[in-house]
């Protein structure tokens, strides 16, 4: 027998199911299921396969959501553990639209193989470049901490970017430093208001709701504001973040060292090298 | 020129950071900066725009849904309008007046998802604690991680586990660990809060050739229990942490712990700058009912028996109302503060309680008072300097507590069995008032009878002469602090296991409380105000860039 068919057999034995209905949330969590499929290329096209035939009408071709909640680069989702994600695909979820679904474990492990590759990070690709250089950029000539900060270094006015490298893959990295109007992170819509009494306060919204807008300006200071003591408020459609005007090969620098930037250290990644093939240090 | 450089950049940090250790020290007022409000854990605020004239006009100005929260447990912390809450493994920052999310923090690698209870602040950051025991500092204006440190040894020994709210201090962070009914080693550590550097451990069961050895027989050092499972106070004067440690293990079964079983059931004070003991006082010696030593120990300065005294009170589990002198660990005063109370007759002058003879836990079952959730317990009490009374919920039960001889094995609970209620007898939540000069009761709230292991209410006192509470039924309520009259209560529909605190932003005084799955804030009532011009909103883009709007 195969590798893969034992591996099904003792799914089908019900291995899945017991570990599931073990993880109660107030216990500690014992040897986790992991997709057995990994990151395996024929998987993901299967998985997008699965998907486009019955998942995309909910959830969008590309994962970017719909009726359906959004399933690429967001971080509910790619911290979601293998077992959960199946559980949800294969159990569907009570209370709302998602059904129960009637594929194969194997077609549903595809899933989960698809869905993990909408929300892989730039760090798990050999991405080239000089990091180094791209470190003396960021924090030097090119001047991104003025308003970035990592790992308590830099500004507060654009995202923290201490764990980018796995929280953005490596198109939308670049698509940030080509083209910073394109996608605005949620929390940093630059935002200008003035008060009745003629105040005018400036920066990102935090927050923004039908009666009230919480505004962080370039020092972090908080601005709590109610709109019913507002005359004016203008959102700007365009980003703080200039484009970047560096050289093709400091822009791959910078790339570089972006795209290593992790919260974990190496070994929590040594373990997360491979979802599926966990590895103990 | 580039010392002045220097210079001009620590002034801009200084200038910069959100709480400063001095501020730790206040009592508090318009913020809430520790779990207790300040590092004494009087939890008594200086604020009384709310007061017994007017408490009957409180009303929620906003409730916060804690997505994925079950039994909220924190006591939220509020810096300049800012307030921080803790679920497992996530911290969120909310504006404090509207109860909108500025940001939210989520440790997702957590190994394990127990309860949490708040987070502390110093500088610029927030820090709290993974509910498999790591200490992560998170920027308080972002949210974002700036470091995360593995400290309880959960990969050794999987019961080790962290609920508590991190005390803050001069550039330090302490921590415990809960775990002492499964087989761990309680201990203190201090962090440094810039770098996550460890400074000192204190163990709360001495090891080979330290005093205190001697006290458990053969009884293996590394499973012994003394869990360190809620934040401790801190007296700036004596640079002195004081931490309360939980039971022994087996909590049930003492045979094989022969001997008082330092430091389980005692209260510890330590050098801050080295974790070395100064003195200790055991609540609790030999401990068979799993008489955690874990509430809170108020940290008083006052007029007491005719001289001015630095004091420490607490109301232990163990159904005795102590006041101790907290520059050497002196019993000053115990007086139980629960009728149902069988295990000893008094605190005899040596310190030491008088205990009765066969009240220990017995194969077929005992009976024996306060029962295994005490007399108290974790909630916060709280203390009014001005009326002099410290607000206590209590509990009058008694349980049936049975014991076995179970060996240790690695990975499961150490307990020796355990406690249950009697269904014929029920017991009593109550709040009291009890003088700290006397330790009699002035005052007491008696609460409907039920089941009370669900809640775990506490308290906050204020300047306006009230006493706010969480009760057994989901209700906070407001009494007068001085003759325990009700004067308001609402009902949060929920169990509250968490105690309430207050603060105010832009003159406005809140009252806050997590309950259920919720973050309730309210305040005096005000009618509506309609916006006075309508608001123009637009988009537009602009030309410049990198400078902001």
């Amino acid at each position: 027998m195969s590798l893969r068919k034992l591996l099904w057999a003792f799914l089908a034995a019900g291995l899945v199911t017991t570990e599931l209905s073990a993880q109660d949330s107030t216990k500690p969590v014992g040897k986790k299921i992991t997709n057995p499929l990994g990151k395996d290329k024929a998987a993901i096209d299967a998985g997008r396969s699965q998907f486009n035939s019955g998942c995309a009408v909910c959830h969008g071709p590309t994962g970017q959501g719909g009726r359906g909640s959004r399933l690429a680069e967001v971080d509910r989702v790619r911290q979601m553990d293998d077992a959960k994600m199946f559980e949800i695909i294969k159990g569907g979820v009570s209370g709302t639209q998602m059904p129960p679904s009637s594929l194969t474990d194997e077609q549903i492990w595809q899933l989960v193989c698809f869905v993990r590759s909408l929300n892989a990070g730039a760090i798990d690709q050999d991405v080239p470049g000089d990091a180094s250089i791209g470190d003396s950029l960021f924090f030097g000539s090119a001047k991104c901490s003025q308003c970035h900060m990592i790992r308590g270094r830099g500004g507060l006015t654009g995202p923290d970017l201490s764990d980018i490298g796995v929280t953005r893959s490596l198109d939308k990295l670049r698509r940030s430093l080509e083209d910073p109007d394109a996608t605005i992170e949620p929390g940093f819509q630059p935002v200008s208001a003035t008060t009745l009494d003629g105040r005018r306060v400036s920066g990102v919204a935090k927050n923004n709701s039908n009666y009230s807008i919480q505004i962080q300006d370039s020092q972090g200071k908080f601005h709590s504001l109610l709109k019913r003591d507002l005359k004016e408020l203008v959102y700007h459609k365009n980003s703080l973040m200039p484009k970047v005007a560096l050289s093709a090969d400091d822009l791959q620098n910078l790339l570089a060292f972006l795209s290593r930037q992790s919260m974990e250290t190496p070994e929590e990644r040594a373990k997360r090298l491979e979802h599926g093939k966990e590895v103990e240090p | 020129m580039k010392k002045i450089l220097c210079l001009i950049f620590l002034l801009v940090q200084a200038a910069d950071a959100q709480v400063a250790f001095q501020d730790l020290l206040k009592p508090p007022a318009e913020s809430w900066l520790s779990y207790s409000g300040d590092l004494t854990a009087q939890r008594h605020s200086l604020l009384k725009q709310i007061n017994t004239t007017n408490v009957g006009s409180l009303v929620p100005q906003w409730v916060y849904h804690v997505k994925d929260s079950k039994r909220l447990q924190l006591t939220p912390l509020v810096v300049n309008g800012i307030m921080y809450i803790s679920h497992t493994n996530e911290v969120y920052a909310l504006e404090a007046s509207t109860g909108r999310q500025l940001w939210h923090y989520r440790y997702t690698q957590a190994k394990r998802h127990d309860g949490n209870r708040g987070v502390a602040v110093l500088g610029d950051r927030v820090f709290f604690v993974s509910s498999d025991a790591r200490l992560l500092a998170l920027h308080a204006k972002t949210g974002a991680l700036l470091w995360n440190r593995e400290y309880g040894g959960h990969e050794q020994n999987s019961q080790v586990h962290a609920t508590l709210a991190p005390l803050a201090i001069n550039g330090k962070v302490l921590v415990g660990v809960s775990g002492g009914d499964c087989g761990i080693r309680g201990f203190v550590d201090a962090y440094d809060a810039e770098t996550g550097k460890q400074l000192w451990r204190f163990y709360t069961a001495p090891g080979p050739g330290e005093p205190g050895f001697e006290t458990w027989g053969s009884h293996p050092v590394e499973i012994s229990g003394g869990g360190t499972w809620m934040t401790g106070t801190y007296d700036a004067g004596q640079n002195l942490v004081f931490w309360t440690v939980g039971n022994p293990g087996p909590d049930f079964y003492g045979e094989s712990r022969p001997g008082d079983n330092l430091y389980s059931d005692s209260v510890v004070a330590l050098d801050a700058e080295t974790g070395k003991l100064k003195w200790h006082y055991q609540f609790t010696p030999h401990d068979t009912h799993d008489w955690d030593a874990q509430e809170f120990p108020v940290l008083i300065d006052t007029v007491f028996q005719g001289k001015p005294r630095k004091l420490l009170a607490q109301a232990n589990r163990n159904g005795f109302f102590y006041v101790l002198d907290r520059t050497n660990g002196k019993v000053l005063l115990a007086k139980p503060f629960v009728k149902k109370m069988n295990w000893a007759r008094e605190v005899l002058p040596n310190g030491r309680p008088d205990v009765i003879p066969g009240m220990d836990p017995t194969p077929a079952g005992k009976v024996a008072c306060p029962g295994i959730k005490g007399a108290s317990n974790w909630f916060s009490p709280s203390y009014n300097p001005e009326t002099g009374l410290f607000y206590v919920i209590t509990i009058e039960q008694c349980d049936v507590y049975t014991t076995s001889a179970r060996p240790y094995k690695k990975g499961e609970c150490y307990d020796g069995t355990g406690a249950e209620a009697i269904p014929a007898e029920p017991g009593q939540f109550f709040l009291r008032a009890i003088d700290i000069q006397t330790g009699n009761m002035r005052w007491e709230i008696p609460m409907v009878v039920k089941d009370t292991m669900e809640p775990w209410p506490g308290t906050v006192s204020t300047a306006g002469g009230l006493v706010f509470f969480g009760d057994n039924e989901g209700y906070l309520s407001a009494a007068d602090a001085r003759t325990g009259k009700v004067l308001w209560h609402f009902n949060t529909g929920q169990v509250i296991s968490a105690s309430p605190m207050t603060y105010s932003v832009n003159g406005k005084q809140y009252v806050a409380l997590a309950s259920g799955t919720d973050i309730f804030s309210f305040g005096l009532f005000e009618p509506m105000r309609p916006a006075p011009v309508t608001l123009k909103e637009r988009y537009e883009t602009r030309e410049t860039k990198g400078e902001g709007p």
